[in-house]
């Protein structure tokens, strides 16, 4: 699996990102690093426990690294549960959050199948 | 100095202050490696952060959205501190709604990058801001060096060395002073003569500053020499000589700095400080402009300050005098151009040695200079010359706090946090900068949170016009539990209906003075062999009881152990000690906490009590408690009470009915107490001078009790 590959696979946007960061080497980097971000975790447990300023923050740091490393499908989502979490609790929040699980789901195997190509 | 360390630290500092590990990463990695990053995880860290390095920071990278204080809040603080004035901020946020952009720009930040990060765009932008705010204070920077870095040279290097050869030589400190500022006269009056020297601004400074060790081979003379009294031998005369190779040697020698201006302007000053003109000075017995004119001049100033101060062999000659005795060649001979600025310089000279001390000259002179600086270049000195001023103070307070072993902290009130001074966090274990200290399990494991409220509490009781407050209290260091006095001034803003905005302070550690002192308070305030309170400490606490409590009623027991002289006859003055001790004892289980209970001295002890009603028993209890065996030696007392309602005796009166009513009991054949009435008055008194004699005598003839 090429990096262009794993890119489709999760449905992001591989020439804005090397546009912008420059370097394959970078792009990879963050991309293996993206794995080890603990606001995914925090974002599941805040949900449960129904902690809307956390969960808040926590879609809105997946939010931003996703727009950086141009995750453009993850970004979309972790977008709306962002704004449904802004200002109170909105009815389709658990819906959003569905999606954002699906999402990243997604995103880290194609990460993790590429990452196994890589050795 | 500070040209150095920039130097050294030639690489900007940027904080990135976002809550996302994976975005300060980006960040980082897309800046490289020509700047030092420091991290934040949200906005109270970055508080801190800019606590800690202040200016040092060249540039802000700042997140909107963190926990704990966000964006606008670190913002917000900025603002209130005045920081927002010296760093530059740049937000970097994924929220880019027009508002959002419109608040950050109004309150400071420099510029706005919105996500996703484009490498090229975060580094240009980067630079550009840190280029603009460096170019501002590059300027700062080259105006405030000039003016102050002679005086920071100055000041340090004349105290280091004026205490190094005024250590050994009593006679010095002021002379290397005073020789300084004659050079820098000197010097200012030889270039207005000529430009044959070709000597810069930055040359007048380094040689004026580099006189200050013409005299530094000195600490290699004996010391007899240096301060012998009376005139030299020729043999001590040659050694006294060498000083000037010494010195010169020493700088020779130095391992780094070789190529320093200063410390070759030194090394010429101090080798050739006394050669003379015409070739007849040491040690090179250089001629004419083969001297270099550092050393000319320095030997000029050397010589008039000799002449003008009083000397073990001399009184200090007038100016007149001074220069008369130079002219003629009296001292060797100087350069004639320099004989004029002599005569140039005579005035302020003339008004220095009449009214003021050199030293006022050269401060008035050196004021003057700035003063006409700061006027040319205002807009850019004043705040740079503040921060210089103020690192300057930074430096001495900590290097006193050393000195004295003092912790110093600030305390801002918004947010919460306490800064340590880098010593004083080491020493507590502590990290330099606490957030929430009320609240921070680190800091309550130094001082408890009792004293910390009490400490606040004191505090909030502080106005501008009386800032101070004081506390002693246990803090722990090293896990050992300390005495430390803590000192604070509150600090309030500046508006005309001031707020409290935090405060400065220092904690000392005070255990073992304080130690000390409970110590020999305890010593003067009890007896040594019991512990008991002594007589001279009891007179004063009782008094106090008596005048403090005007209703009430006392008592006052005189006791007496009968035949204690017998104990000690007969089984040594230990076995006395031992019985004493027991009495001491037998004494402090009978009475109640409020009683006092005291060694007057020898065998007689006193108690002190408050009693509501019905006295007699309370007598018979003591009376009968006090009764017992030691070893084989059988303990019985004689006892005296006297009587009083507040203050209505004063204590030497009930004192003394006491002691009027135990020898009543003693009369009466020992054993037993009397209380005081007036039918006793006339009588003779345990304690009075025949005291002795008649208690052998008693003694003597009951042996057995």
């Amino acid at each position: 699996m090429t990096i262009q590959e794993c890119y489709a696979a999760l449905h992001g946007d591989y020439e804005d990102v090397l546009n912008r960061l420059r370097s394959d080497r970078l792009v990879q980097k963050f991309m293996f690093k993206f794995l080890d971000d603990p606001s995914y975790g925090t974002l599941c447990t805040s949900m449960a426990e129904k902690n809307r300023e956390e969960a808040f923050r926590a879609a809105h740091t997946i939010k931003g690294v996703c727009q950086n490393l141009s995750f453009t499908k993850l970004y979309r989502s972790a977008d709306a549960l962002c704004e449904a979490l802004r200002n109170d609790w909105a009815p389709n929040a658990e819906a959003l959050a569905e999606a954002v699980h699906a999402d990243y789901q997604a995103t880290v195997s194609a990460i993790r199948e590429f990452q196994e190509a890589q050795g | 100095m500070i040209l150095i360390n920039e130097e050294q630290n030639h690489k900007s500092k940027i904080l990135i202050a976002d809550d996302s590990e994976m975005n300060r990463a980006i960040l980082a990695d897309m800046l490289g490696d020509s700047y030092e990053i420091i991290e934040a995880e949200n906005g109270l860290e970055a508080i801190a952060a800019i606590q800690k390095y202040s200016i040092e920071l060249s540039l802000i990278l700042l997140d909107i959205v963190m926990p704990e204080m966000d964006g606008f809040g670190v913002l917000d603080t900025m603002n209130k501190r005045r920081w927002i004035d010296d760093i530059p901020v740049i937000m970097i946020s994924a929220e880019s709604s027009p508002a959002t952009i419109e608040r950050a720009y109004e309150l400071g930040v420099t510029d706005f990058i919105s996500r996703p990060f484009d490498a090229m765009i975060v580094q240009r932008r980067v630079i550009n801001t840190i280029l603009l705010y460096a170019k501002q204070k590059k300027l700062m920077g080259l105006v405030a060096d000039q003016i102050y870095e002679k005086e920071q040279n100055n000041s340090l290097m004349i105290d280091i060395l004026s205490h190094i050869v005024g250590f050994k030589n009593g006679e010095s400190a002021q002379h290397v002073l005073h020789v300084r500022v004659l050079t820098e006269l000197l010097l200012d009056a030889l270039v207005q003569h000529t430009d044959q020297y070709r000597l810069t601004w930055s040359d007048i400074s380094g040689i004026s500053i580099a006189s200050a060790l013409h005299d530094i081979g000195k600490i290699g003379i004996p010391s007899e020499i240096l301060n012998k009294p009376g005139k030299l031998t020729d043999e001590e005369f040659e050694i006294m000589k060498s000083h000037s190779v010494i010195g010169a040697d020493i700088l020779k020698d130095l391992p780094v700095h070789q190529n320093e201006p200063l410390v070759k302007a030194a090394y010429e000053i101090c080798r050739w400080h006394h050669e003379r003109w015409d070739g007849r000075g040491y040690p090179d017995g250089l001629k004419g402009d083969e001297i270099p004119i550092s050393a000319q001049i320095v030997a000029l100033a050397d010589v008039y300050d000799a002449l003008t101060s009083e000397r073990v062999y001399k009184p200090p000659f007038s100016h007149d005098e001074a220069v008369k005795m130079i002219l003629n060649h009296e001292c060797g001979v100087f350069n004639p151009l320099l004989m004029d600025c002599l005569r140039d310089i005579s005035d302020t000279l003339k008004a220095s040695t009449s009214e003021h001390s050199l030293l006022d000259v050269s401060n008035s002179r050196e004021n003057r200079g700035i003063v006409e600086e700061m006027v040319r270049h205002k807009e850019l000195a004043a705040s740079e010359r503040t921060l210089r001023l103020l690192e300057q103070e930074r430096m001495k307070n900590s290097f006193y706090a050393t000195l004295t072993h003092e912790i110093q902290f600030e305390y801002t009130a918004l947010p919460a946090m306490v800064s340590i001074s880098a010593w004083g966090a080491q020493l507590l274990g502590l990290e330099e900068i606490i957030m929430d200290p009320f609240h921070s399990p680190a800091a309550a494991a130094v001082m408890e949170r009792a004293d910390m409220c009490k400490l606040a509490k004191k505090l909030s009781r502080t106005t501008p016009e009386h800032p101070n407050a004081q506390q002693d209290c246990v803090v722990t260091r090293d896990g050992e539990r300390r005495w430390f006095r803590i000192v604070v001034r509150s600090m309030w803003s500046a508006e005309s209906d001031p707020h409290f905005t935090g405060c400065i302070g220092k904690a000392m550690d005070i255990h073992d003075s304080r130690m000390m002192l409970d110590d020999l308070e305890r010593k003067a305030s009890h007896d040594a062999l019991t512990g008991l309170y002594n007589h001279a400490h009891a007179k004063t606490i009782i008094q106090q009881r008596m005048d403090d409590h005007p209703g009430s009623s006392f008592a006052l027991v005189m006791i007496d152990l009968d035949h204690f002289k017998d104990a000690n006859d007969t089984y040594g003055h230990q076995f006395g000690d031992q019985v004493l001790l027991y009495m001491a004892d037998s004494l402090r289980q009978s009475i109640r906490g409020s009683d006092i209970a005291v060694r007057v001295g020898g065998d007689e002890f006193l108690i002190f009590l408050e009693y509501k009603q019905g006295l007699e028993p309370i007598i018979q209890r003591i009376f009968t408690s006090l009764c017992g065996q030691v070893e084989d030696f059988h303990i019985s007392v004689s006892m005296g009470i006297s009587r009083a309602t507040g203050a209505d005796l004063c204590y030497e009166d009930l004192f003394h009915q006491a002691d009027q009513a135990l020898y009543r009991a003693k009369q009466s054949g020992r054993g037993q107490y009397f209380f005081y009435d007036d039918s006793m008055e006339a009588t003779l008194s345990t304690v009075s001078p025949i005291e002795s004699n008649h208690k052998s005598g008693h003694s003597a003839k009951k042996k057995e009790g």
